[in-house]
């Protein structure tokens, strides 16, 4: 589904992605640990289309999507939640939902947020308040339901669970969880190793802009080494 | 729950009734006191209006300072002159320029989108003054003395036909031409296009990561603004009977900045009532000092020290509130009606 390959990228003269290649397929969530600056969010910025890689490749389902710009990536079925959840100030819950739809090109029609609205309770209840009355926690929600919305093939997902109590951290990684169910693959950056291992299928590990480990979330012995690598 | 921002148009469309309804009011005293003075200053504030809420599109909705909007209000001013005084014809003047304006914006638009912030501010105000100094130094159009001559025009409207000489009729025209402007203008925001330009200011690097070429939203709107600038500009030489190269200076541009900032950005009313009031206000005063300006500046000084939101941000919450109770107090007669059929 998602292939990166040899892929490095700069802010400047500085090296920050040094040779990174991944995969992903459908339907499996892959997360992505690392300390901090260590080059996770440039590495989503990267495939998102926000950065422009020095080198390298990214492909979607085989079509070349490295350096082209975001929107054109949207449209090809990536989508991405930026840790710090962007919502828009100016509009209500429902707008901010259905600029999830507008976007696409042979726009989806607005019952497309019917089911989301009724998999997000709490989002439908406040349909008609503007965005900014949210809670932080709801404010991810709708950050992650406005991208369900137009039903994207991968999804980067980065830090969901900062500065969010352990119940609505459950919450939000149930909904990661039915995103891989429904067939997406999902790339999770995650500082929150426990949690976040309780739901990926594989995890790299990435230190000074190269995958320095991967393993299976379900191997024992690599959790272990993980663990002891981030010294947590 | 109601939708807030559905609540925050109809407040601006209460205050666009309020603000027409004191407007017909002098108007009317006006007629009664057979005053003409002050029926004309009215006029020209109500196109000043139209310059006013295009610098509102651009910054209160797209998140642009403009400082050279008043090169598409001279633009639709000298074209509109230029026709008149070749074909006395309100519509082919109010066509043309129109028409060209549409043209500038594209051209204009192409230019200064490219950029944002400051930068979007110095281009707009170097490619005003580009032209307007290209104006004032060419011959054809009038030089630094402007166009003159611009006869006074029979305006046919369907059954009736009014004169840009009576003032009483101008400004009613004026006023219709602005109210159907406003409502365009409103409408356009309310729209899913609308929802993209108000996602662009409030988080530009976001709106792409959605799927959106965020470029042709941002031309969009700034073409929008410079035809409401272009429309209204055109009226000008109606009722003046001449245009000038200061129309599209900064002082134009500028003081449509400070209009919308006295009225509230963002609220498209505001517009309205930062330019009478600012044109009101620089008319009283200059009748009794040259140093008007200083006033002038005293008042934008205070207005962004103690009321960042302008006359509308101030009022407007209050009557939100109002219309919100009104709605509730509706909805529950409705259902206590309901519940009493049943």
């Amino acid at each position: 589904m998602l292939s990166i390959k040899d892929l490095h990228s700069h802010y400047g003269l500085s090296h920050v992605i040094q040779g990174i290649s991944l995969e992903v397929a459908a339907g499996e969530i892959l997360g992505v640990f690392g300390r901090n600056g260590v080059g996770k969010t440039t590495l989503l910025k990267n495939i998102a289309g926000w950065v422009k890689p020095s080198s390298g490749s990214i492909e979607l389902n085989g079509q070349a999507i490295g350096g082209i710009e975001p929107d054109a990536i949207n449209r090809a079925g990536l989508a991405i939640v930026p840790e710090d959840r962007r919502i828009f100030p100016g509009l209500t819950v429902q707008e901010n939902l259905e600029l999830g739809l507008l976007g696409l090109k042979g726009a989806k029609p607005a019952s497309k947020l019917n089911p989301v609205l009724e998999r997000f309770p709490r989002l439908a209840e406040r349909a008609k308040q503007s965005a900014t009355t949210l809670s932080g926690g709801e404010q991810q929600m709708l950050s992650l339901a406005r991208i369900m919305v137009a039903e994207p093939r991968v999804v980067l997902i980065d830090e969901p669970s900062e500065g969010l109590a352990p119940m609505i951290v459950a919450e939000i990684f149930a909904i990661v969880r039915e995103m891989r169910d429904a067939g997406c693959a999902v790339v999770l950056v995650e500082q929150n190793i426990h949690e976040a291992l309780a739901v990926c299928d594989r995890f790299v590990l990435i230190e000074r802009g190269a995958v320095v480990f991967a393993g299976a979330a379900e191997d024992d012995a690599a959790r272990a080494a993980l663990l002891e690598k981030l010294a947590v | 729950m109601r939708d807030r921002l559905d609540i925050s148009m109809r407040a601006n469309h209460v205050f666009f009734a309020v603000l027409m309804g004191i407007g017909l009011i002098c108007v009317a005293l006006a007629v009664a006191m057979n005053d003409t003075f002050y029926l004309r200053l009215g006029t020209e504030a109500l196109i000043l209006g139209g310059l006013a809420l295009s610098v509102d599109i651009l910054l209160g909705f797209g998140g642009l300072l403009s400082l050279g909007q008043a090169l598409y209000f001279g633009i639709g001013a000298y074209v509109s002159a230029l026709v008149l005084r070749e074909v006395p014809s309100f519509w082919l003047a109010m066509a043309a320029a129109t028409g060209v304006t549409l043209l500038a914006g594209i051209i204009g638009g192409l230019i200064a989108n490219r950029v944002r912030g400051v930068y979007f501010a110095l281009i707009t105000f170097g490619m005003a003054q580009v032209v307007a100094k290209v104006v004032y130094n060419t011959r054809e159009l009038g030089a630094s003395d402007g166009l003159i001559g611009v006869p006074v025009l029979e305006i046919p409207l369907g059954v009736i036909t009014v004169s840009a000489g009576d003032p009483l009729a101008f400004f009613l025209l004026t006023l219709s031409v602005l109210t159907i402007l406003y409502a365009a203008v409103a409408y356009l925001f309310t729209t899913p296009f609308g929802r993209v330009v108000i996602a662009l200011k409030a988080n530009e690097k976001r709106v792409p990561f959605l799927g959106y070429n965020t470029w042709g939203p941002r031309m969009v709107c700034y073409v929008v603004a410079a035809l409401v600038a272009g429309i209204t500009g055109a009226l000008y030489p109606m009722l003046r009977g001449f245009v000038s190269p200061e129309l599209m200076f900064f002082a134009s541009s500028g003081n449509a900045v400070i209009m919308v900032v006295l009225g509230g950005v963002g609220t498209l009313i505001g517009a309205l009532y930062g330019a009478v009031l600012l044109t009101f206000l620089k008319s009283v005063v200059g009748s009794y000092t040259e140093h008007h300006l200083i006033a002038i500046g005293v008042i934008f000084i205070f207005a962004i020290l103690f009321m960042p939101k302008g006359i509308i941000g101030v009022a407007k919450p209050s009557l939100e509130r109002r219309l919100i109770r009104f709605d509730e107090q509706t909805d529950a007669a409705r259902i206590k009606a309901t519940g009493e059929r049943a």
